[in-house]
Order: C-alpha cells, then sequence, then structure tokens
C-alpha cells in the first residue's frame, strides 16, 4: 500500500473581470504524484471550475508551467513530496509575467511570437541540441540525427526573471536563449534584433531563468553567449563593412 | 451562399486536423474544446509516429494507414518530428519465430524494412540490449504531441477557423426532430454561457465521444482503454525501440528531446475524467523497458502518466482494431447534424481528419476534395500569433 | 501577477523563492539605490558647506561621532558589494565562470566582507 498524505491544495483562482484570490481544497494524497495529478483531480472531482493547461503530463509539451509554492515549476514532473509535508499546504498560482486566461491558465502567446520572431528551431541535429556539448566535441556520426529541442517553451524562466517584470517589452530569457543557439553567424540578421535595449542588455544576471529551467537549457549561460556572439559580430563588423 | 458552418466538439488530434480539413474545403469551423489544446488523450500520447510495423501481421489496416501518414505528415509537418528511425529488436525464440510472419506482414503493406545482424544494430544504437538476436531497421518517428496538434490547430486558423479554448458543451441544442443544430456552451473563463448554431456538429472527443452522442440521444461503441507510460531522463537511444513480437505491454522505447519514454499497459476504466496512475503497471514498463535498453534500470523516473485510447470495441484490449471509424449519427440512431470521430491513433490524425470531413461534405452535399495530404503546415507557433 | 510593467518593480526586491542569482540581482538593486541616496545627501551637504568655515568645523564634527562613522561604513560596503557584483556581471557577460557564477558571487561577497571589515576597523580607530 502506498503512502498517504491529507494535505492543502491552494489554488489561485481568476474569471474573467475578478481579483485573484485563493480556494482551498483539502485532499488526500500519494505524495510521490505529481502536483499536476493533484490539480487534475481537484478538477475532475471537487470542482469542475478550475482551469488550467496541461497536455503530455511529461515534460516535453511545457504547457503544465505554474508557481507552486512561490517557485515556479513544471508541475508534471515535480512531486508532491519535493513540495510540502504530510498536512501541509501547496499553493499553486499561475505564471507571473503572462496575462492569465482564467485560473491557473495563462496566455503565452507573447512568448511563442517571440521564438517565432528569433527563428528558434524546433528540432535541431542531436549534436547541436546540448549546451554542455560544445561544437569541438560534436561526433560527425550524429549530424545525422535530428531531435526536439530542449526547450520546451514552457515560459517559467520568464515568469521567473525580474527583468521580465518590468519590461513587456523584452524578449526574455527562453527567446534568447532560442536566438543563442541559431547562432548570430548562421543568422546575421538577428543582430538588431538581440543587441537592443530589450534584448541582450536587458538582463540583469539574477540568473533565475536557469534555475527553473525544467529542461536543463541554462537560458542565463546562452544569454551571456549571446552576449560574446554580439561583441564578435559587431568587432568584424568594424573591418568588413557591408 | 454563405460558408456552412461546422462546428468541432474537442480539440485533440482529430478535432484540430478536421478543423483544418474542413477550413481547407470551404467551411466556417468553430472549435469547442472545454480544456486547452490537447489536454485529454492526444496530449498525453506516446509520441510513436508509427511506420506500422506494429500492426503489420495482425491489423494490417491499421498498418498501412500508419505507413501513408508516416509519410505524409514527415512532409507537412516536419518541425515537430524525430525522423530518425526505429528498430524492431528480437531478444528471445519467441521473438524469433515472430520474424517471418512480420517480414512477409510489413511486405504486405509496403512498409520498409532492413534486417540488421546484432553487431550492426549495436552500432546504430549501443544502448539496446546487447544479447539481442536480430533486429529490423524501419521508418518509425518520435513526434511532440501538443505541438502537432498546435501545428493543424495554426494552419485552420490561418484559413478563418476559430478556436474557443476553455468552452464547454453543457447541452445540444435539437431541432425537435431528433436534429442537432447546435450546441450550448459554457465559457469556463467567464461562467458564460451561450449559444452556437451550425450546420453540421462534429464530435471529436475521442474517448469521451460517447458523452456528447448520448446529448443526442446517440451512442458510439467507443470503449476507453488507458496506458500508462513512464519517461525516463536519459536518451539512451536515437530511433524508436519495438520489441519484434505480438503487441503487448511495455514494449516500446521512445527517445524524446533529453528522455526516453517506454510504453505501454492497457486495463479498463470507469470514471474517465481522472485515471490513476497504476504503480503496479509502473514497475511493468521498468521491468519490460530494461529488457530492450539494459540502462533505463539506472535512469531517474522523470514522469509517469497514462492516456485513454478511443478504442471501438470490436474487440476488447490489445485485440481491438486500431483503425478509426467516422459515425454519420443519421445512419445509426436517426439523429441528423450529428458525426462522431473516434478510434485510430495520433499517427493517423490527418486520415482521420479526411474521413470525417468526406462524410460531412457528403452529408451537405458539398464536392470538395481533400487536399491536406499536399499542404505544408505552419509552425505550431502561429497557433498563438493569429488572430481567432 | 499579470503582464509586466513598469510600475511591479517592487517585485524586485521579493527574495521568496529566489536562488543565489536572484539574490546576487536584489542585493545589487539594493545597494544602488543605497548609493543613489547616499550621491544626493553628499551634493546637499556639500552645497551647504559652502556657506562658510564655521559650517565646515561644524559638519566634521558631527562626523566624528560613532553613528555618522557607521554610516559611512554603510556607504563602503555598499560600493564594495555593488562594484564587487559589478564584476561578477562583467566577468559573466565575457564568459568568465557563467557556469559557476553562484561559486563566483559567494567568492566575491566573502572578498567583499575582508574589504568591509578592514575598513571599518581603519575607520573606527583613525
Amino acid at each position: 500500500m502506498s503512502e498517504k498524505w491529507n494535505i492543502t491544495l491552494k489554488v489561485s483562482r481568476q474569471k474573467e473581470g475578478e481579483t485573484p484570490h485563493f480556494d482551498e481544497y483539502k485532499m488526500e494524497v500519494d505524495p510521490d504524484e505529481y502536483v499536476l495529478d493533484a490539480v487534475e483531480r481537484v478538477w475532475a472531482f471537487m470542482d469542475r471550475t478550475v482551469c488550467f493547461r496541461h497536455a503530455c503530463h511529461h515534460s516535453t509539451c511545457g504547457a503544465c508551467g505554474m508557481r507552486v509554492n512561490n517557485v515556479e515549476k513544471l508541475t508534471c514532473i515535480t512531486s508532491i513530496r519535493d513540495m510540502c509535508q504530510d498536512g501541509g499546504t501547496l499553493k499553486v498560482e499561475p505564471l507571473r509575467n503572462f496575462p492569465v486566461i482564467s485560473d491557473l491558465a495563462v496566455d503565452m502567446g507573447s512568448l511563442y511570437n517571440r521564438l517565432e520572431a528569433v527563428g528558434a528551431r524546433s528540432v535541431l541535429p542531436v549534436p547541436e541540441a546540448e549546451i554542455e556539448k560544445p561544437a569541438s566535441t560534436w561526433d560527425p556520426a550524429d549530424q545525422q540525427y535530428i531531435r526536439l529541442a530542449d526547450c520546451i517553451e514552457c515560459g517559467l524562466c520568464i515568469s521567473a526573471c525580474p527583468s521580465a517584470a518590468t519590461s513587456s517589452g523584452y524578449l526574455g530569457p527562453a527567446v534568447l536563449a532560442g536566438a543563442q543557439a541559431n547562432g548570430l553567424k548562421r543568422n546575421p540578421e538577428l543582430l538588431q534584433l538581440v543587441d537592443a535595449e530589450d534584448g541582450v542588455w536587458r538582463c540583469h544576471s539574477a540568473f533565475e531563468c536557469s534555475a527553473v529551467c525544467p529542461s536543463l537549457v541554462d537560458p542565463a549561460r546562452r544569454i551571456m553567449n549571446l552576449r560574446t556572439q554580439v561583441f564578435t559580430e559587431r568587432f568584424s563588423r568594424l573591418f568588413h563593412k557591408a | 451562399m454563405s460558408k456552412p458552418h461546422a462546428i468541432i466538439v474537442g480539440a485533440g488530434f482529430t478535432g484540430t486536423a478536421t478543423a483544418h480539413d474542413l477550413a481547407l474545403r470551404g467551411f466556417d469551423v468553430t472549435v469547442i474544446e472545454r480544456g486547452d489544446i490537447c489536454n485529454g488523450t492526444s496530449g498525453r500520447t506516446h509520441g510513436l509516429l508509427h511506420c506500422g510495423g506494429r500492426y503489420a501481421v495482425k491489423d494490417q489496416e491499421s498498418a498501412i494507414e500508419c505507413i501513408d501518414e508516416n509519410i505524409i505528415l514527415r512532409k507537412i509537418v516536419p518541425g515537430v518530428i524525430e525522423p530518425n528511425g526505429g528498430l524492431f529488436i528480437a531478444l528471445n525464440e519467441s521473438d524469433l519465430a515472430y520474424r517471418d510472419a512480420f517480414i512477409a506482414g510489413c511486405q504486405a503493406c509496403h512498409i520498409p524494412l532492413e534486417e540488421l545482424t546484432p553487431a550492426q544494430a549495436l552500432r546504430l544504437e549501443p544502448n539496446i540490449n546487447p544479447k539481442l538476436l536480430t533486429a529490423f531497421l524501419v521508418p518509425d518517428g518520435t513526434f511532440d504531441p501538443l505541438r502537432l496538434a498546435l501545428s493543424f490547430a495554426a494552419t485552420a486558423k490561418k484559413n478563418g477557423a476559430k478556436f474557443r479554448t476553455y468552452s464547454e458543451v453543457k447541452s445540444l441544442i435539437l431541432d425537435g426532430q431528433g436534429g442537432v443544430v447546435g450546441v450550448n456552451v459554457l465559457e469556463r473563463a467567464s461562467n458564460q454561457t451561450h449559444e452556437l448554431r451550425g450546420d453540421i456538429l462534429v464530435n471529436a472527443t475521442g474517448a469521451w465521444a460517447g458523452e456528447i452522442a448520448e446529448m443526442a440521444g446517440a451512442s458510439v461503441p467507443v470503449k476507453p482503454s488507458p496506458g500508462v507510460m513512464v519517461a525516463y531522463d536519459q536518451r539512451f537511444v536515437e530511433r524508436a525501440i519495438n520489441r519484434l513480437n505480438t503487441p503487448g505491454d511495455g514494449d516500446i522505447v521512445l527517445p524524446q528531446r533529453r528522455m526516453v519514454v517506454v510504453g505501454t499497459t492497457s486495463f479498463e476504466i470507469d470514471d474517465l475524467d481522472y485515471v490513476p496512475v497504476l504503480e503496479e503497471h509502473v514497475k511493468l514498463m521498468l521491468e519490460r523497458g530494461a529488457e530492450l535498453i539494459p540502462g533505463i534500470r539506472n535512469a531517474r523516473v522523470r514522469g509517469k502518466y497514462m492516456a485513454t485510447r478511443p478504442l471501438i470495441s470490436s474487440g476488447s484490449g490489445r485485440s481491438a482494431a486500431r483503425t478509426f471509424k467516422c459515425y454519420d449519427h443519421k445512419e445509426t440512431h436517426n439523429v441528423d447534424g450529428l458525426v462522431t470521430i473516434t478510434g485510430g491513433k495520433a499517427t493517423t490524425l490527418r486520415a482521420m481528419a479526411e474521413g470525417t470531413a468526406d462524410v460531412v461534405c457528403r452529408k451537405l452535399g458539398i464536392n470538395a476534395p481533400c487536399t491536406t495530404k499536399d499542404v505544408l503546415l505552419l509552425s505550431y507557433r502561429q497557433y498563438y500569433s493569429l488572430p481567432n | 501577477m499579470e503582464k509586466p510593467s513598469p510600475d511591479k518593480f517592487w517585485t524586485w526586491f521579493n527574495p521568496v523563492g529566489r536562488e543565489t542569482g536572484g539574490w546576487a540581482f536584489i542585493l545589487n538593486r539594493v545597494t544602488a539605490l543605497g548609493l543613489t541616496f547616499y550621491l544626493y545627501l553628499h551634493l546637499v551637504i556639500l552645497s551647504q558647506l559652502a556657506t562658510g568655515p564655521q559650517a565646515y568645523d561644524q559638519f566634521v564634527a558631527l562626523m566624528r561621532n560613532p553613528i555618522s562613522i557607521s554610516a559611512e561604513v554603510l556607504v563602503v560596503a555598499a560600493g564594495i558589494m555593488h562594484g564587487l557584483n559589478g564584476i561578477r556581471i562583467v566577468l559573466t557577460t565575457f564568459g568568465f565562470g557563467v557556469t559557476r557564477q553562484k561559486q563566483l558571487f559567494y567568492g566575491l561577497m566573502a572578498l567583499a566582507l575582508v574589504i568591509i571589515l578592514f575598513f571599518t576597523v581603519r575607520m573606527f580607530t583613525a
């Protein structure tokens, strides 16, 4: 028989035109269940009006990002055990810096638009996919394989970023990471977009994006690398006037 | 004459693909979805772009659908697919005994096949069980479930389709003679209910198809059959690894991003809206998955989840055909204005949409051929940027 | 908690749920505001000192008491922390220590502490 905990799920609620408030649901859970399972059960058995976004339930789609006890989490892979104790409270809120559609569901259109604008690749050759493997170590035999990018476009980084909180125009960590993976060398036209006030220079090195990223994209490191790319590109343009 | 208005209930694979097909054929399309795109079965799909090999022996109709659609999807929606192929591997005598039937089946279904020696297979995939006896290379792939549906939805939107998410069908509007003329929709974001009328209602709710059909006094022989999947946090392989045998539990391991996903099981349930992930099934996935890829034993579980297949109940569990069916309820229960599409699987979503749109066009006397085989889909991201 | 907007600047200072990089960010904002405030104070006082030698002597006497010295220590501390934090940002911007930014921050703050202690002792004993 698996372990059982009694917890209180405190869910942020907001319908159109309302100010947000919390509703509490007392429930029995298996601590090794994921936070998303608990939210889904609230909808299935306790309150059909709760709205939330979810799809793949195994960290490949990026739909179920929420703030759990004040930290951005991909709820489908965050176990309840990691977030609270038996008898404890699990506070679940929508991501910040996105308009709330209803309750826990947010509109991530701005993120998707910007990812599209920098041409972030959704699939790419396997060796290019992982940031910890620099180009010099790529195995040419792996080049033939294509895989989905690490970034699952979940928006956790945008929600955690203090700069994104105050500048609606800031491209944001995931987008800059997408531009970095694309590369300024390959896409020189991106320079204008990223070498701008709302581009790489809006980042103030809080590294919160990398702390919350569920997918090891390490956006902060990619932003720093993109800055180096910007320097290199600007420097080489000094000598090669178009 | 104004465009005919089709209301589609459900924004999973069939709903979004049917919206795309009907929009191309000149319909005004409104999709009603109680959650967000792909929040039910479709989102939680295993993610295998089937080559058809799995069904080539016992269910050749499905197998042929799979290989045909596999080739089409690679062409029209490359941005959401890992097109790296797959292996069927034999690990024991029983697997080997299946070999001849598998070869014959694949040939009959024109599934391209290349037999590899164990050494050749291990060179391609060093992490598979080194005790394998033989292997076949097939054109499998992996896809991202949500983004596959979003790509269809984005293109449908571009062609005028409207998507009303977080909108739940509360009841159907009937014409007094048993026909369906619209739906009463609850907008869950504002808690307001209103009417939506159309010329045809397409019930694309998959495993939930019976619930909508019942509102019109019709029924659908759909048997919801959930299966458990487990994701591990290491990408052991580049290809889908299948067990060379009759379809069974935990006999497919898929790569996806940094993970591999082992699936799946098959059981029966009562409550569709929440299906628990059974711990003994999770253990079984580890056992069976580790037979294919021993390294899984040392990997960390990243996610455990389940999805409910909408099987057409001609058989039970795995013996049920995996093909799809489109029901015109005028023919089944004398209910006009309602069509149900269910069954099938993710790989065949475009074909399911084509079949459904054909039925819809026939019912409404519209002569418009299907063109979705050749239309390159927009980036899934455009679903969010295009106006609704 | 909806769309980004400049009037949510107070969220910069919210430490709840933050990690090392976030604390560094908060520290940098707080010390920056402190130093800016000090700069204004400094200019105001300077302009008043210009009224004559008596005002100058009075002010120097005021600055000799321990409370004033403590305030000055705070200014020095803020300057050192802000400066060293800035070095962290410059280094990471140029690609140095990005994967070790936490250690870099703790190392620099340890260094800051040593320097601040040195100045504290000097200022109180001079």
